[in-house]
């Protein structure tokens, strides 16, 4: 221990050390494991997806559903992996973004940059949309008063995205507590509702094991492509670099949790589903209304209210963390020069992007409603917006897998387990976003196909634009919070790692 | 079955303490080679496997024991590895230091404590039996809220020729000792005097901690304090 002790003695000085973090002026290092794991638990959604994604894949899978959910599940444990390759690592707030820059250079970064801000805009929009759905649904089975759908549910978005705008300005501790308790509801109804429908009909779970159809590889795929989109979001924690306590332990393990949380929340909700339709006699295909036709069926109507209170809350969540992590990109952006640089700045007392918040969340609150108004239906509205936000996640994922390696490479770190990993996720999610842009491209969401390309295109446009103007960005772009003096033995010690939450929170961590 | 499962049990209990022997072996490899040593490096130097060696160094980054440098392929000692100090407490302070402290407190009203210092670190060398330290595990951690703390700050921020104008860096260097009011109990304050050896190095400090009106206004308090901090000078470098 010589070598050891002396340097605690006598610390040798490390030169070159930032006085300040290139990411100063958020609340850096002030938000503990719960709030880091509510923060991807709310981006996905799980109680928002658990009854519709099911669905969904059972009606393309037939009985297979289970299979093509744990496919899924285990293609995203193998990207969140290969993430927490970066988030073990660096600790940044533009999340896949910064990642991709880091590994593969600028043009790869814008790509992936735009297809991150498309899906956490587009996601936040759809949540949005989706809560002012349930809202209506929640208020037409309680208050049996006419009031034009329509108006109310854009009322709703307008109310509900405001919410998000204050939350979100007054700092990154509300933010969190406020999804982590409002997921932590949603998710405890789901679950118990799962529990409550598998356990009263315990005799019947041999249902799932029927096979009653051929095996349809095809349909098996699309089926698995779509279970995929039900976990995008879990990465979204890594927004939170700089703000999250121990952020190479609480990062990497809220996000595999975040998959893990989802995978079994997901196929519980298959299984209790499955076994619901068979109780009840009734074809899973030919309901318009699952949920409540199960309610129904059950003779508990009240669930389908539980339901519906659960799916509106999840979405709500999601809203938040959703734009919480869209902000963050966008001030990563800002603080680099790719975008003006009012973006980077940080409210002094609040400390959070307040000028990103406040450009963010207008435009997230007005898509939603010019897109209801032009498709006349909220339900349409959403799966428009969904079409975005997927495409947009996964190009990310595929891109953040490819640089996954490359990074490892260039700090003489790689290994063959990692770079197995990356590579079986590269190509499964460069396969689904293919299949899934493909597939959605002939049906009557078209439109949704076409606009993100459009958008995706116009975007890396922009970028490439702002890049010719300023050649230097190609050096200053993928900043990450690096050491400072204070975080080093031997650095000089700088106020910036003492935060001011108070003494109870500090014990907390 | 039991057999087998004892086995595995036995097998956990073995291995654990050789990952933590291989721990410390990786941080006295940073310490030894310095910052800026790779993970290639230490596995090298260490006839480690690469695997092995990646998978310690993610868990002491995790634990903060670790800091990866600027382009995180380096890698430095972090901070908390000096915290590991406070496990072990320091030795009790010979006689004549007690007897000039005992000595000090007869004189004042409040608190009169003696910190050292090692590197970035404050330790706790002789606390008053009368009057404790509000939060001293606080007080190690957050430099920034204490006197005794900050005139550490103070000190290594001179030495590194950091920016001296801003805020109590400046004042403390000026004023030649440091104060804290507020910061642990509002009503409350404290006033630290360096202690420095033959060369001028900062290796100790004596502080009072007293109602905040007195810090504002030490008047004769100040003499008292120095002169004890002059006397302690010789006898602890």
């Amino acid at each position: 221990m010589d070598a050891l002790a002396r340097a605690i003695a006598r610390p040798e000085p490390v030169a070159g050390l930032a006085d300040r973090s290139p990411l100063a002026g958020l609340a850096r290092r002030s938000v503990g494991f719960a709030d880091v794991l509510a923060q991807s638990v709310s981006a996905v959604a799980p109680a928002g997806a658990a009854f519709t994604t099911p669905l969904l894949v059972s009606a393309l899978a037939g009985g297979m559903s289970l299979p093509a959910l744990a496919a899924a599940l285990v293609i995203a444990l193998l990207t969140a992996s290969t993430i927490n390759e970066f988030t073990r690592r660096m600790a940044a707030t533009g999340s896949l973004y910064t990642f991709v820059a880091r590994g593969l250079g600028s043009a790869a970064a814008f790509v992936a940059g735009v297809g991150l801000l498309i899906g956490y805009g587009f996601i936040a929009m759809f949540a949005l949309a989706g809560a002012g759905y349930h809202l209506v649904l929640l208020v037409a089975r309680l208050l049996p008063v006419a009031i034009d759908p329509m108006l109310l549910a854009a009322g709703s978005i307008v109310a509900l995205g405001a919410l998000c705008l204050v939350v979100l300005a007054r700092g990154i501790r509300l933010s969190t507590r406020v999804t982590l308790l409002v997921e932590a509801t949603s998710v405890t109804l789901i679950v118990a509702l799962i529990v409550a429908v598998i356990a009263s009909n315990a005799d019947r779970l041999p249902v799932l094991l029927r096979q009653d159809a051929p095996f349809d590889p095809q349909g098996f795929a699309v089926a698995a492509t779509l279970a995929i989109t039900a976990f995008v979001g879990f990465e979204s924690s890594a927004a939170l670099g700089v703000e999250a306590k121990r952020p190479f332990a609480n990062i990497p393990r809220a996000i595999s949790w975040t998959v893990l949380v989802s995978g079994v929340v997901y196929l519980g909700a298959a299984a209790a589903q499955t076994v619901g339709f068979d109780v009840a006699g009734l074809d899973p295909a030919s309901s318009a209304s699952p949920a409540n036709d199960l309610a129904a069926a059950f003779g508990v109507p009240w669930a389908g209210l539980v339901l519906d209170v659960s799916i509106a809350t999840s979405l709500i969540a999601c809203a938040v963390a959703s734009s919480t992590a869209l902000v963050r990109v966008l001030f990563s952006m800002g603080r680099e020069g790719l975008l003006p640089p009012a973006l980077g700045t940080t409210h002094p007392r609040y400390r959070t992007p307040l000028v990103a918040t406040l450009v963010a969340l207008p435009v997230v609150i007005v898509v939603p409603l010019a897109v209801v108004f032009l498709t006349g239906s909220v339900w349409t509205a959403m799966t428009v917006l969904i079409i975005f936000a997927a495409a947009g996640y996964i190009l990310a994922y595929v891109l953040a897998c490819v640089a996954a390696p490359v990074f490892l490479h260039q700090i003489g770190e790689l290994g063959w387990w990692p770079a197995i990993k990356a590579a079986v996720a590269a190509v499964a999610l460069s396969g689904v976003v293919l299949l899934y842009l493909a597939e959605e491209s002939h049906g009557a969401r078209a439109f949704g196909v076409w606009g993100f390309l459009a958008l995706l295109a116009a975007g890396i446009a922009v970028y490439w634009a702002r890049l010719l103007r300023r050649p230097w960005l190609r050096h200053a772009i993928g900043v990450y919070d690096h050491a400072v003096a204070g975080d080093v033995l031997g650095g000089i010690p700088e106020a910036e790692w003492v935060d001011d939450a108070g003494p109870a929170d500090r014990r907390g961590r | 079955m039991a057999g087998e499962r004892g086995a595995v049990e036995s097998g956990l209990h073995a291995r654990q303490p050789k990952a933590i022997h291989s721990a410390f072996t990786v941080l006295e490899e940073v310490a030894r080679c310095g910052p800026g040593i790779t993970a290639r490096e230490i596995s090298a130097n260490l006839r480690m496997s690469r695997a092995t060696a990646y998978r310690l160094l993610n868990l002491l980054v995790q634990e903060e024991y670790l800091v990866r440098l600027g382009d995180l392929s380096g890698f430095a000692l972090g901070r908390k590895v000096a915290e590991l100090v406070h496990v072990v407490a320091p030795p009790r302070p010979p006689q004549a230091v007690r007897d000039i402290v005992a000595s000090v407190r007869e004189h004042l009203r409040g608190g009169v404590h003696l910190v050292g210092y090692a590197g970035t670190a404050l330790r706790i060398l002789d606390e008053d039996p009368d009057y404790r330290l509000t939060d001293a595990s606080r007080l190690s951690r957050e430099l920034e809220s204490s006197a005794m703390g900050r005139l550490l700050l103070a000190d290594l921020r001179r030495e590194a020729d950091a920016d001296a104008g801003d805020g109590f860096v400046a004042e403390t260097i000026a004023r030649g000792f440091a104060v804290q009011t507020g910061s642990f109990d509002p009503a409350r304050g404290c006033l630290a005097f360096p202690i420095r050896d033959g060369d001028g190095r900062l290796v100790a400090s004596l502080s009072l901690c007293t109602a905040k009106e007195r810090v504002e206004h030490p008047g004769r308090l100040l003499d008292e304090l120095r002169d004890g901090a002059a006397r302690l000078g010789p006898l602890l470098s």
